[in-house]
């Protein structure tokens, strides 16, 4: 969360609003595993539980267009095409796709991309959040 | 890892379970990078529409991934596909379930079947004079393409 004021009308389709780069070491994947309870098979395995990934691509949304308290997130869609291996670096790009307003809020939708250090796309998704105006 | 057992249309896939803390949210806070006040702020949260800390959407979410990686495993994180509507806020302190059932099974040319499922994440009310009664959280449809 930062306090910087961003003008969201100003935002335009087209526009990257977000690149992070993020080291998925143990330490990283292990907290969000704890955090979320995972259970699954691929949590503990050496690869890294998809929706972290996916997570971590809306995070750098949220700090990156700092994203107001009380915003919220409507819907999200996502495409994992790859596996991503714990120790691996992925970088998450976001680019707005829609920006309009309805019934007294900011409707943002925001195309995510992330890819693994050989630049291959590991994940692609769609974000719909609400901002209050 | 990876899919064992034959599945068809209208097969349940095994739910997944979890109580969410306010300590768990918290977490979940410092993990993401996502440090809206909606979610760790008490004092912002009384005054917000909700009048109290809410979940992360993704946090709740994981949970339908969860479920589709105990289903389908490694193919979940090669080919998942998912999208999900947020329709109602999780509070720490609730009970909520993720369940999915299998909506369609389709032959993909060159081999392999992409598997379509349904999946809601529902908050449980537990009400010892009343009974139980659930909210839906999270709706989604995930597929995911298996050998």
């Amino acid at each position: 969360m930062n306090d910087t004021l961003v003008d969201y009308s100003s935002l335009a389709a087209g526009q990257s609003v977000s690149r992070q780069v993020y080291l998925l070491d143990a330490q990283t994947v292990s907290a969000y595993i704890a955090a979320v309870a995972d259970a699954s098979p691929i949590a503990g395995s050496e690869f890294v539980p998809p929706m972290a990934v996916a997570a971590l691509s809306v995070r750098g949304v949220v700090n990156d267009l700092r994203i107001p308290g009380g915003t919220l997130h409507l819907g999200q869609e996502i495409e994992f095409v790859d596996a991503v291996r714990v120790g691996e670096t992925i970088t998450c790009a976001a680019e707005l796709s829609q920006n309009s307003l309805r019934g007294g809020s900011r409707i943002l939708v925001v195309d995510l991309s992330v890819t693994a250090e050989d630049g291959k796309t590991v994940m692609t998704g769609k974000s719909t959040i609400s901002v209050p105006v | 890892m990876g899919i064992t057992a034959p599945v068809a249309a209208g097969d349940a896939l095994a739910s997944v379970q979890q109580l969410i803390t306010q300590e768990a949210v918290s977490a979940y806070a410092k993990a993401s990078g996502d440090f809206n006040p909606i979610h760790i702020d008490a004092e912002f949260a009384a005054g917000s529409h909700f009048g109290r800390r809410i979940a992360h959407g993704m946090m709740i979410a994981a949970t339908v991934s969860e479920l589709m990686a105990g289903a389908f495993g490694l193919d979940w994180a090669r080919s998942g596909k998912l999208k999900l509507r947020f329709r109602a806020p999780v509070f720490p302190g609730d009970q909520i379930e993720t369940r999915g059932t299998i909506k369609n099974v389709e032959g993909l040319e060159g081999g392999g079947r992409r598997i379509t499922c349904t999946v809601v994440t529902v908050r449980v009310r537990q009400d010892p004079e009343e009974g139980d009664s659930e909210e839906a959280a999270i709706t989604s449809l995930a597929s995911v393409v298996v050998a």
